[in-house]
């Protein structure tokens, strides 16, 4: 008896607790979007009224034609792709190398991945501005998507390694007796059977691109070729300080980042507890 | 399938395949992590400038004078304290909530309790600085106006300009940020445990505090020490946030160790003594990965038995 009620204590207390939390975890975003539909009258003379009285597009109007947002957006999304499509390939490689060729590099796949995460971009950034200057690749999109590797790689490939991990080698013994090389059976045979996980990883992949800011800043200072997050960054320092437009620069960024980490939710996480069942 | 291929996961390839797979990996790694480190230690010992390509050796000189700057230790201090409740913060919150969330019966619920929790993870640095700033702003922000208006605080506070406010509230808000990966990461080891080690220890007698101590937190410790140490590095090298919301100030207040290697680097275009302060701060986190990852490898020794 004492047994089932402190369960339904602890139910009644998970759903209070989560709910708070969950407020908490929206509420910037619910504030950042009905912001970015408020006039700048309204935002100023009501600060804490949460739906605005009239919606209207002048900010989305203000970023993306006045202030030229398009070009930003255009920019962040070549960039963007153009690193996905590159660290996936090589990922995807390197991954299925390490699962078939150095199976034991796969068992200590996090360690690696931690042990990347110990060099800090800003120590990163310094080599990387002085040997992109010398091969002329400073102020580039190519260099940027370069650069980008040292983040992406790491990460999708320990993503990767947990979803290789699943393919039986019994399937590729058999192709390999039917006649197909290595290289065919890694793509007609292995990539197919992993390519939820690998579009999970891709995503993922670009998300990381899309939000970077550091080296976007750092490395590239032609306002012709600035990503999006670097662009909504200037507006701050502009001389009429409008938080409406911000609001609004701020949601074209974040929104498609939340589409696709919805999109991809439940292959989040996995990756950590694969690696400690081994 | 026959019977020998079972439970085998490597196999033999020529030299030359295996260099096709990893070898694109391995260039990415040497160019992009092991070559600029190689570049930084070589940096930390001259004046190198941003502006001349060439420097001289200069010993230990950056070394002395880093050791020996005031700025160096506090942004130490901060970067210290930044990471230390930023990673217990998170670890609480994502811990706690991965918790309830098991407990969660209807399926429907716990799935939006875990995909609407999980939306600060999705924010890029840029519109997680942007929003805060905003939601705090010290004039039209909505949380300094709601706190005057509810009579909690008397005027408008201004959290990022009051240096004893400065540092709790970035570190709530890389809480609010970090959360979500612990708590998606808990929850989905929560759900890897067996559930008749419930049922046994309860037959045994066991209360709930005590089936949780001996039988999920054995379980579950493994991961969430990678999680500590993943979140301790990331935590400690990130720049991002407090560069946009604070820049490190007001007077230093907020300065880490990251925003005082760019104010040397970049705004002081002094490169030598950034990379001084850049091997420091990687000669430290090395040693701090050294000493957790021998507790998570006898940790793992320990489950493998």
């Amino acid at each position: 008896m004492s047994l089932k009620k402190r369960f339904t204590a602890g139910g009644a207390f998970s759903y209070v607790y989560l709910t708070l939390l969950c407020i908490l975890a929206v509420f910037p975003l619910v504030w950042l979007v009905v912001s970015a539909f408020k006039s700048s009258g309204e935002m100023l003379a009501n600060p804490t009224k949460i739906l605005p009285m009239d919606w209207t597009l002048e900010n989305f109007e203000t970023v993306l034609f006045t202030l030229r947002f398009t070009v930003n957006i255009k920019n962040s999304l070549i960039i963007a792709l153009a690193t996905t499509l590159v660290a996936t390939v090589i990922s995807a490689l390197a991954a299925y190398g390490i699962i078939r060729f150095f199976p034991k590099l796969g068992n200590v796949m996090t360690k690696i991945l931690i042990t990347s995460y110990m060099f800090p971009s800003i120590m990163l950034v310094i080599p990387y501005a002085v040997v992109m200057r010398n091969i002329h690749l400073t102020n580039t999109r190519t260099g940027l998507v370069l650069v980008y590797m040292s983040f992406s790689v790491p990460y999708a490939v320990w993503m990767l390694v947990g979803f290789f991990k699943t393919v039986p080698i019994g399937i590729e013994e058999a192709a390999r007796i039917d006649g197909a090389n290595r290289i065919q059976v890694f793509t007609r045979v292995v990539l197919p059977l992993v390519r939820p996980g690998l579009v999970s990883t891709a995503i993922y992949v670009f998300i990381n691109a899309w939000n970077e800011f550091l080296y976007a800043m750092l490395l590239v200072s032609s306002s012709s070729k600035t990503t999006l997050s670097v662009a909504v960054r200037t507006l701050e320092g502009a001389d009429i300080l409008n938080w409406g437009s911000m609001m609004a620069a701020s949601a074209i960024v974040v929104l498609p980042s939340i589409f696709f980490f919805i999109l991809i939710q439940n292959k989040l996480a996995g990756g950590l507890t694969e690696g400690s069942v081994k | 399938m026959p019977h020998h291929l079972k439970g085998r996961t490597s196999i033999q390839g020529s030299s030359l395949t295996r260099w096709f797979f990893v070898g694109p990996a391995m260039l990415v790694v040497i160019c992009l992590l092991i070559y600029p480190l190689c570049t930084t230690v070589l940096y930390s010992f001259t004046d190198k400038t941003m502006i001349r390509a060439d420097f001289n050796f200069t010993g230990f000189e950056n070394y002395t004078r880093i050791l020996t700057d005031p700025d160096f230790w506090s942004s130490f201090a901060n970067s210290l304290v930044w990471t230390i409740f930023g990673v217990l913060g998170q670890l609480a919150i994502g811990f706690t909530g991965a918790l309830c969330l098991n407990r969660i019966k209807s399926p429907v619920m716990r799935n939006v309790f875990r995909i609407t929790a999980i939306i600060p993870w999705a924010f890029p640095s840029i519109a997680t600085a942007m929003v805060w700033k905003w939601l705090l702003n010290g004039i039209y922000g909505f949380v300094p106006v709601s706190l005057r208006n509810l009579g909690i605080t008397e005027g408008l506070a201004q959290f990022f300009s009051t240096p004893e406010l400065v540092m709790p509230t970035l570190i709530f808000i890389n809480i609010w940020f970090g959360f979500p990966l612990i708590m998606v990461n808990v929850y989905a080891a929560l759900q890897t445990i067996p559930q008749d080690q419930y049922e046994a220890a309860q037959i045994d007698g066991a209360s709930a505090w005590q089936s949780f101590i001996h039988v999920t937190v054995p379980h579950i410790r493994t991961v969430v020490g990678l999680l500590v140490v993943m979140r301790t590095v990331w935590i400690f090298n990130n720049f991002d946030l407090i560069y946009m919301i604070t820049g490190g100030g007001p007077a230093g207040a907020s300065s880490t160790m990251p925003i005082y290697i760019y104010d040397t680097g970049w705004t002081g275009r002094m490169v030598g003594r950034a990379s001084t302060a850049s091997v420091l701060l990687l000669l430290f986190l090395v040693i701090l990965c050294v000493l957790y990852f021998r507790v998570i490898t006898r940790w793992e020794k320990e489950d493998d038995k």
